[in-house]
């Protein structure tokens, strides 16, 4: 039955827990992606519908949000946007059973279907403009009006963008751009010239990254600690 | 004075918010536990830290120690925020 997670060929008891790194259009047979996972466990695909979690079997646990734990789930989605388009899924989402994991995705799977949609070919790059010690107090109207000048050259190049949090005084710019893959060397030639038009302030460019400010998707309810 | 008097109403059930001293220390208490133990601001405090870091404003031993203290705020904070330990009870019913 397609709609069903199927085993795949392995020996891993069904109750193995499962943590999901990310979800790609279902490749036509089982995809293995080497033993980057947590605890040196293999990252494959399994099955549902057209869609394929990318799991790799651990013991359950609460996963922390610490450095060494994100740089883990980081590297593998990073691997796998190498090949595929990814719609992302949360730092921290395993699942008791792949029985759970399935009804998951039977609760998420239209949604993401649509953000399969959103993310198909596409990449989310970040931006920031900070301020610089010596020049924290920046009038308003300056921070405007510079803010303006990096969204109005960043936008002819995105698809789609997101403002974030300035969750500093002295940011200027904490904005997340969905772009397609072919516009990203054109995307870091407006920032290389942004840069040099403005190199009294602090940029930083990072990416490319999956689309996690364009996908928002919440299964089983908010808590991350639901019944999973 | 003024605080036994309070003590003594309080006993018998009554309170005067804004001329009950007691109230008024736990209204103090209360702004300066929220202030000090805001998840939101430890959250862009813990995110700032990080980009001063990679800006090169902390070095690797300045960012870990800065982080580690914010993180055990947050820490804190939710602790804080899950015993609700702002709100009142009033046990004199």
């Amino acid at each position: 039955m397609v709609n069903m997670i199927k085993r795949a060929e392995r020996n891993v008891p069904d109750s193995t827990a499962k943590y999901v790194y990310c979800v790609i259009p279902c490749p036509t047979e089982r995809k293995s992606f080497g033993s980057l996972g947590f605890d040196a466990g293999e990252v494959y695909t399994l099955d549902y519908k057209d869609l394929a979690p990318v799991v790799s079997d651990v013991t359950y646990r609460d996963y922390a949000a610490n450095e060494e734990e994100v740089v883990v789930h980081r590297n593998v989605v990073e691997q796998i946007m190498l090949e595929h388009s990814v719609i992302p899924v949360a730092f921290g989402m395993a699942f008791k059973t792949r029985k759970l994991l399935q009804i998951a995705m039977s609760a998420g799977y239209l949604a993401m279907q649509k953000a399969e949609q959103v993310v198909d070919g596409k990449v989310e790059l970040g931006v920031k403009v900070f301020l610089p010690k010596d020049q924290a107090e920046m009038e308003s109207a300056r921070r405007e009006e510079c803010s303006s000048d990096f969204l109005q050259h960043l936008l002819a190049v995105s698809g789609d963008w997101k403002k974030l949090k300035l969750f500093s005084d002295r940011l200027v710019l904490n904005s997340a751009f969905l772009v397609d893959k072919s516009a990203i060397d054109e995307f870091s030639l407006r920032i290389g010239m942004l840069t040099e038009k403005y190199d009294m302030l602090k940029v930083q460019y990072s990416g490319p990254w999956p689309a996690y400010n364009f996908v928002d998707i919440h299964i089983l309810g908010g808590k991350r600690r639901g019944f999973r | 004075m003024f605080f036994i008097d309070d003590m003594l109403l309080r006993s018998l059930g009554i309170t005067l918010p804004g001329l009950d001293m007691i109230w008024t220390i736990e209204q103090i208490q209360k702004f300066a536990l929220k202030g000090l133990y805001d998840p939101e601001k430890i959250k862009n405090q813990i995110k700032e830290t990080r980009l001063l870091y990679e800006f090169g404003e902390l070095d690797r031993k300045e960012y870990e120690q800065k982080n580690s203290d914010l993180m055990d705020k947050l820490d804190m904070a939710m602790r804080i925020e899950e015993m609700n330990l702002n709100s009142k009870v009033d046990i004199l019913g």
